[in-house]
């Protein structure tokens, strides 16, 4: 036992002999799913002042509209340009961001899917780099991001915020688990882990999906794990509402694609617990959270400066809808300059009684596609991205007829040519016997802005 | 180009004229609805002025920046344009033509280095812009040989100091990627850490 603890406390450097406990309880536990992934938190006892002191700063210094970019972002801004190639490429020697500021062109997922290596700055320190793959299910990229497990730990204060929000105070110790990551998926990875960031308490990664575990295993593992709160995307937690799982939580986190109305309300009703809409992407770490009162979403960070912009790059009226555009940020790995999101919506620069930062609404370009297999059963597009993800890709769009029949159109890498059959073969399986169109298009998403296109979309059938 | 005929030019009154481009010549330059400066507007100006032609309709389209990223060069060429007014140049026909070419095709190196505006309030640009048209157009500042005119402009030469800049950090970032590319690759890396939600 204590070789493996030992063990353990590579991926956990701050596990205790509590934290261990509740790491074999999770590890161990009868009714739990089958684990396939070793993962920890990395996170060390250096780390943990900046983690402590930037779960102050979100509560202290909530973020205000300003018409033009504040001065810590300008001056951090100065301090990367010489470091960051791609920004020393756009930027020429002289240029002034507080005077020329919305002139400075806009980045977004292409420049980190093809040219990473220009934007990690050249004196940041390699050796605790993190990758995390994201499948780019909304905007057809997928993409490597580096990350450092400090700044990751730094995502937890602002869940814990968003929950504060909603009067959601979870218990944060080795004697709880605090979340359970809820997903829906034919295969992903699922773990048990604690976290340093939350006094070592437990968290697991669970899949609903048959090829996991079955339901009744999943519904006894909720009662007797009982976690805090979930965290999950609307796909997922429909599926925790057709398993009958009856496990109340204390809260759920919704993320990754619209969450609608309806499914809120159903979900609040089932579960009698808020059902917190929460933005924020692998990229960016956490954006902004829905309110308790419906009314937007309102900015999480601090140290994020947002801007709605026209196709050009340009800043629009407020109010007027556009395309979120992020800078700043804490990953030391990818500084973003203007990136774009490739989500839209309207910013309104007031806050509200609850909290003063601005707020974003009609948050739209997340909706999620569900395609059907010729079975009739659905697929969801993560699964279709692991089968995509086997080839060397810039952009995809896959649009689904409404006689059930496939039309992929891909942007290739610039070296690697497709694997048609290997593409056929992984389609087949998802979606049996459907006719697949595929088709090679270079110029795939260069017209249009940010290069920007719709990934996944789907023919409604006739009636 | 001979410019024999020409009186030399007085580099310290061109430096200075650049000192005091009028801000008009640094408004933002048209693109689309935006900005205010005609930048094709003013070269036409200019080269009617050398007793020059009126641009081609192709010939205007490169002045009309299409991008952020061009923006700089149209910046530039209109700074350019209120230097090249000077009376120094002024009714010269046989500077038409290598002043079209100039401002067509010949900054555009510089205008990717180095922000416009600092042509105007940095005083060694000041000096690089005028030694450099003047190199261009052929002619030598008064007091100089062409020998001495050339070496200080390659004193001064942003261009050329970027070149080898370039290839120094070319191996230094290559060297750079590599290594990013294999800590990327790490079994450990690869690993990630856990996040309680997919997103962030």
């Amino acid at each position: 036992m204590d070789a493996e603890f030992a063990a353990r406390q590579d991926r956990n450097p701050l596990l205790d002999a509590a934290g261990w406990r509740m790491f074999c309880f999770l590890h161990q536990h009868p009714r739990a799913p089958r684990w396939n992934y070793q993962v920890g938190d990395r996170l060390l006892a250096k780390d943990l002042p900046a983690l402590h002191a930037y779960r102050q700063r979100i509560i202290q210094e909530r973020p205000r509209w300003q018409p033009d970019p504040p001065d810590w972002l300008l001056a951090w801004v100065e301090r990367l340009l010489p470091k960051v190639p791609l920004w020393r490429e756009r930027l020429p020697a002289g240029f002034d961001p507080r005077r020329d500021w919305v002139h400075i062109p806009t980045s977004c997922r292409e420049d980190i899917a093809s040219r990473i290596e220009q934007l990690v700055p050249q004196n940041a320190e390699l050796s605790r780099l993190i990758v995390y793959e994201t499948n780019g299910t909304s905007t057809g990229h997928a993409l490597d991001v580096p990350n450092h497990p400090a700044a990751v730990a730094l995502n937890h204060p602002l869940l814990e915020f968003a929950l504060s929000r909603h009067g959601v105070r979870p218990r944060f110790d080795a004697q709880h688990v605090a979340c359970v990551n809820v997903g829906s998926e034919a295969r992903t990875v699922t773990f048990a882990n604690v976290f340093a960031a939350w006094n070592n308490a437990g968290f697991a990664k669970v899949n609903l999906h048959e090829a996991s575990w079955s339901r009744d295993q999943a519904r006894r593992f909720f009662a007797e794990v009982q976690p805090e709160f979930l965290t999950g995307d609307p796909v997922a937690f429909a599926a925790y509402a057709d398993w009958a799982i009856d496990y109340k939580p204390m809260a759920m986190v919704s993320t990754a694609t619209m969450l609608s109305a309806e499914l809120k309300q159903h979900l609040e009703a089932r579960h009698g617990c808020p059902v917190i809409d929460f933005y924020s992407t692998t990229e960016t770490g956490p954006i902004a959270y829905a309110g308790p009162n419906g009314d937007g979403f309102s900015q999480l960070p601090p140290d994020l400066y947002l801007e709605i912009l026209d196709p050009e790059g340009y800043p629009v009226e407020a109010g007027t809808l556009g395309e979120i555009a992020v800078s700043g940020g804490r990953n030391p790995y990818l500084p973003l300059l203007r990136y774009r999101t490739g989500d839209h919506a309207r910013l309104d620069p007031a806050g509200n009684p609850q909290d003063p930062a601005p707020r974003l609404h009609d948050l739209h370009a997340r909706a999620p596609v569900l395609f059907r297999a010729a079975s009739g059963a659905p697929v969801h597009p993560l699964d279709i991205a692991y089968i995509l993800r086997t080839q060397s890709w810039v952009q995809h769009e896959l649009l689904q007829g409404a006689d059930g029949s496939l039309r992929l159109t891909i942007r290739p890498g610039l070296i690697a040519r497709i694997d048609r059959q290997a593409l056929r073969d992984g389609f087949d399986v998802l979606f049996g016997k459907l006719p697949l169109e595929i088709i090679e298009d270079p110029q795939l998403g260069s017209n249009r802005p940010g290069g920007k296109v719709i990934a996944y979309r789907r023919e409604q059938s006739p009636g | 180009m001979s410019g024999s005929n020409m009186q030399a030019p007085l580099l310290d009154s061109l430096t200075r004229r650049l000192a005091e481009t009028p801000s008009v010549f640094l408004a933002e330059p048209r693109r689309g609805r935006r900005g205010q400066l005609e930048v094709a507007a003013l070269v036409t100006d200019l080269l009617l002025t050398l007793g020059g032609d009126l641009l081609t309709p192709t010939q205007a389209t490169a002045h009309t920046p299409r991008d952020k990223g061009e923006r700089n060069r149209a910046r530039l060429v209109a700074i350019c344009c209120w230097l090249l007014h000077d009376e120094t140049f002024r009714q010269r026909p046989e500077l038409a033509s290598p002043v079209e070419t100039l401002l067509q095709s010949g900054l555009n190196e510089l205008a990717v280095l180095i922000d416009a505006e600092r042509f105007v309030t940095d005083l060694e640009r000041r000096e690089e812009l005028v030694r450099r048209v003047l190199d261009w157009l052929g002619l030598c500042p008064a007091g100089e040989s062409p020998h001495q005119a050339a070496d200080r402009l390659g004193a001064l030469d942003s261009v050329e100091r970027e070149r080898v800049l370039r290839a120094t950090r070319a191996r230094q970032e290559a060297a750079r990627a590599r290594q990013l590319k294999k800590q990327m690759q790490a079994r450990q890396a690869r690993e990630a850490a856990a996040k309680a939600n997919r997103e962030w």
